[in-house]
């Protein structure tokens, strides 16, 4: 709120002074007018691709019928929001992606600061490169290929299956057609994807840590374990809230891709997702309208909860993304 | 710095980018259609070309010459045909050549074995033939169903869509949300050798008209009711390893196959779902628990998964899986995992089509098979079986209304239902593919490239690759399909005797639904079709206890499986009306 009160003063203000500031920008442009020109890519992507297209959520309230146009397909009002809320799987679908965005949350967002931190601590380079190209290797093999991996190694006879087995001293067929494993198998094995990847940011910040600070410790007598916690840590806080921000921010968000070369029938109450269920609704059913309409009721949601999380993260701890 | 102002610009600018290109964009989908070709010849065309007859010739040579193989290939004369079926097929070539310099665009599912449908070998004599130049646009296998969405969504159609009946709601939606042309006007003047073939049966003409009497599309139409395509297959080794007889009864099966798993084959039912298998009333039949929709004794629609032996059948399916009697990776096992599991000594029985597994088990690994009627609960009773095919055959067409040329669209289509059609789509070439017996039928000798194929392809491969398998056209599954007539094969006869064995009364005939029925029943269908595999599966895995099945029942009324039925009921009785 404060922020905000702060722009409108600043609006009044400058509203007087409008010729003034038009004056500056041209003036601006014309003494940087190479940024400018890098930035049309990018501000054109966003037009083109962002907003332009955002004009077709309105046939989340019509009976859009492509053949017979935008203007031709009667308009239906909130029919297909009803239709979604009061549908057999509206519980399922919210209650999975939150559950799998949550559990995406607690592992997958921890794992790679836990890397960088250990990645921090050493101290032989080949061996800390060596690590580092390993982890992050995963990141750019396709996730169809990932996924042709992961039928592989949890099918009847894969590794994982038999490891499993091994462990558990239970019998198992393919785990993917175990609904209670699809969560942690989709999880970790996203993990696996992204963990070097991930931890490199956190790297990065770590770098940037002023080296006195570790020096300053050292004149208190503080441990390795010591220096992680009271001196790394709180340096890198910043990055991770920001990073965990975007994160909470996604919590009704999910790529499809991953799932839907994953899931099947057997698994779908734990794993058909919203972007799944509109995958399927929208574009194996034909049913434009109505996975149009889930998809705005989950994007409004996903704005929310980003603001939301945005806010706490200010007052808390004065970082945020606005 | 005035920052609301220059957002506000900024956001303008948006705006007005977006709108030009959205209206660019528009302006570039929309082009202005050309006005119809019409040929004035046309109907003077109609007229019967007299050819010379050829017929001595050809008719049971089996070394022509080539001039004799290119006077088959290369023209229309169909002298040598012989009239092998109850009802002769037409012969109206007036339309061919098609003048002009015309090229339509077709869309159609692919099939793997065919890497290019543009240079497929029956096609390009097609071509030949009608004077009709074709561009196949084929989307990419296993994503047909997005890739259709995705045209329609773009307004850009081709001028000819196969399999068409995949707009959501069906053809006759297709139609009135104008997809697809209403083809009833014309068809008697630009296909008469579809008119003429269609009317030819009672059954041909009221499975391939909609209930209010159009006609939307071309059909696939065989000359007869093709036989019952898949059903239990045990492996000879099998019963001569167990020392027991053809099991009929459920309990007989179980018997058979827990001797099976005595004497090694660790896995003995492949019992595989993910295309389907779980539910084509082999074993669920016997219960009366079909998959999907049936007819009762009164002839009223009933579904299924909802009869009362429903739990009866689930506790023996997960005793079953409970005892290792399936393949333990049934529920997620694809095409490819389940052949290579079949060949296996894991496997004694496989619910599959006789055809596929006479390629996969008899051709490619020499296990020889034996085919089993559908389980029955007591000794003595009639086994059944939910599936009759209503003479409908191959695949379907609709001719879109972005079609800039109709009638040559109608003129490619008719060709399949002439005799030439028939005989070059389902036989391929003259010369190296097929040739011609002593009355006029078609047949492959043995150094047919189907069976001899130059790049070394098995006949499941080369079926496709010589050949129409699925078409729209006079599809001659029996006499045609190299995987049943192929020297030494039974596929066949498994098949016909399944089919003159089982009782098939109460398959539901091919309906069809209204535009405002078909958005609701495609709904429930599919919301009832993921209710019950979620359910019956996961009950068969163990992972769910029989008694689930009550809430499945009360899940499935409460989504409107009585408002489901009763579309069906409707739809049912306006066929029997037609």
């Amino acid at each position: 709120m404060l922020t905000l009160r702060k722009n409108k003063k600043g609006n009044a203000l400058a509203a007087s002074e409008r010729p003034k500031t038009s004056l500056m920008i041209r003036k601006d442009v014309r003494k940087n007018w190479f940024p400018y020109l890098l930035a049309i890519p990018v501000l054109a992507w966003f037009i083109i691709f962002c907003y332009g297209p955002m004009w077709g959520v309105l046939i989340a309230f019509k009976d859009y019928k492509p053949l017979l146009g935008f203007e031709a397909s009667p308009w239906v009002g909130f029919k297909h929001f009803v239709d979604f809320f009061q549908g057999p799987y509206f519980w399922r679908v919210v209650k999975n992606t939150l559950l799998l965005n949550l559990w995406g949350i607690g592992f997958g967002f921890t794992a790679p600061i836990i890397l960088a931190l250990l990645l921090n601590e050493i101290r032989n380079k080949m061996f800390k490169r060596t690590v580092q190209t390993i982890t992050y290797m995963p990141h750019f093999i396709s996730l169809v290929v990932v996924a042709g991996m992961i039928h592989i190694f949890t099918a009847d006879e894969g590794i994982i299956t038999q490891v499993l087995q091994w462990i558990t001293g239970k019998e198992y067929s393919s785990l993917l057609g175990y609904s209670s494993m699809f969560r942690p198998l989709y999880v970790f094995s996203g993990i696996w994807q992204s963990i070097g990847w991930e931890s490199i940011i956190y790297l990065a910040a770590m770098g940037s840590i002023d080296t006195s600070l570790y020096e300053a410790a050292d004149m208190d007598g503080a441990n390795r374990l010591q220096k992680m916690w009271h001196v790394t840590l709180p340096q890198i806080t910043p990055t991770i809230v920001i990073l965990f921000i975007f994160a909470v921010g996604g919590l009704m968000a999910s790529g499809y891709e991953k799932i839907i070369l994953l899931y099947n029938p057997l698994t779908y109450d734990t794993a058909d997702v919203i972007a799944s269920y509109v995958y399927r609704r929208g574009l194996r059913e034909a049913s434009l309208s109505y996975s149009t309409a889930v998809g705005l009721f989950s994007a409004v949601i996903n704005f929310g909860l980003l603001w939301m999380t945005n806010n706490i993260a200010r007052r808390k701890s004065e970082v945020s993304l606005w | 710095m005035n920052m609301k102002t220059f957002a506000k610009k900024i956001g303008m600018l948006a705006a007005v980018s977006a709108l030009a290109v959205s209206t660019a964009c528009s302006s570039g989908g929309s082009e202005p259609e050309e006005a119809e070709a019409t040929d004035t010849e046309a109907a003077g065309k109609q007229e019967q070309v007299a050819f010379t007859d050829i017929g001595s010739d050809i008719k049971g040579n089996d070394k022509p010459t080539a001039e004799q193989i290119a006077e088959v290939n290369d023209t229309l004369n169909d002298t040598y045909l012989g009239d092998i079926f109850e009802q002769e097929i037409p012969s109206h070539y007036g339309a061919y050549p098609f003048p002009g310099d015309v090229t339509l665009d077709v869309w159609m599912p692919a099939n793997p074995d065919v890497p290019d449908m543009n240079t497929q070998a029956v096609q390009d004599q097609v071509e030949k033939l009608t004077g009709i130049k074709v561009n196949f646009i084929t989307p990419p296998v296993g994503q047909e169903a997005d890739s259709f969405t995705l045209m329609i969504s773009s307004g850009e159609l081709p001028d000819i869509i196969i399999d068409p009946g995949r707009y959501p709601g069906g053809l006759e939606a297709g139609v009135n949300d104008g997809a697809y042309i209403d083809l009833t006007e014309q068809m008697e003047k630009n296909a008469p050798n579809y008119s003429e073939w269609r009317n030819s049966d009672e059954m041909r003409r009221k499975t391939t008209v909609t209930d209010d009497g159009r006609l939307l599309g071309f059909y696939g139409i065989a000359p007869y009711s093709e036989w019952m395509w898949f059903g239990m297959l045990i492996k000879q080794e099998a019963l001569d390893k167990t020392g027991l007889e053809v099991p009929t009864t459920v309990d007989e099966w179980h018997a058979f196959l827990t001797k099976a798993k005595e004497v090694g084959y660790s896995e003995p039912l492949n019992y595989g779902s993910s295309y389907g298998q779980l539910f084509t009333g082999i074993i669920n039949g016997a219960y009366g628990v079909w998959d999907w929709t049936f007819l009762d004794a009164d002839g009223k629609v009933k579904w299924g998964p909802a009869q009362p032996k429903a739990k009866e059948y689930l506790t023996t399916m997960q005793q079953w899986n409970k005892e290792g009697l399936l393949n333990r990776d049934w529920a997620t096992a694809d095409f490819n995992q389940r052949m290579a599991t079949a060949i296996s000594d894991k496997t004694a029985v496989m619910m599959d089509s006789p055809d596929t597994m006479w390629s996969y088990w008899k051709q490619q690994n020499d296990f020889d098979f034996v085919g089993a009627p559908n389980p029955v609960l007591n000794e003595g009773d009639q086994p059944q079986v939910s599936y009759k095919n209503f003479m409908r055959a191959g695949t379907n067409a609709a001719i879109t209304t972005q079609a800039e040329n109709v009638e040559a669209a109608m003129a490619f289509l008719d060709f399949s239902y002439t005799k030439k059609g028939w005989e070059l789509l389902n036989y391929g070439e003259y010369g190296k593919v097929h040739l011609i017996d002593a009355d006029g039928k078609p047949y492959y000798p043995a150094d047919s490239y189907i069976y001899e194929d130059p790049d070394g392809q098995p006949v499941a491969t080369t079926l496709h690759k010589y050949r129409m398998h699925n078409w729209p056209d006079i599809r001659d599954e029996h006499n045609s399909n190299p995987l049943i007539v192929a020297e030494g094969s039974y596929s066949g006869d498994i098949r016909k005797t399944w089919t003159e064995e089982m009782d098939a009364s109460m398959t539901m005939p091919p309906i069809t639904f209204t535009q405002a029925e078909a958005s609701r029943e495609a709904e429930l269908g599919n919301q009832l079709a993921t209710l019950r595999s979620e359910y019956f599966a996961k009950i068969i895995m163990g992972e769910m206890p029989v008694d689930a099945y009550d809430k499945f029942l009360a899940e499935a009324q409460k989504m409107g499986l009585d408002e489901f039925l009763s579309l069906h009921q409707a739809a049912l009785d306006r066929y029997n009306q037609r």
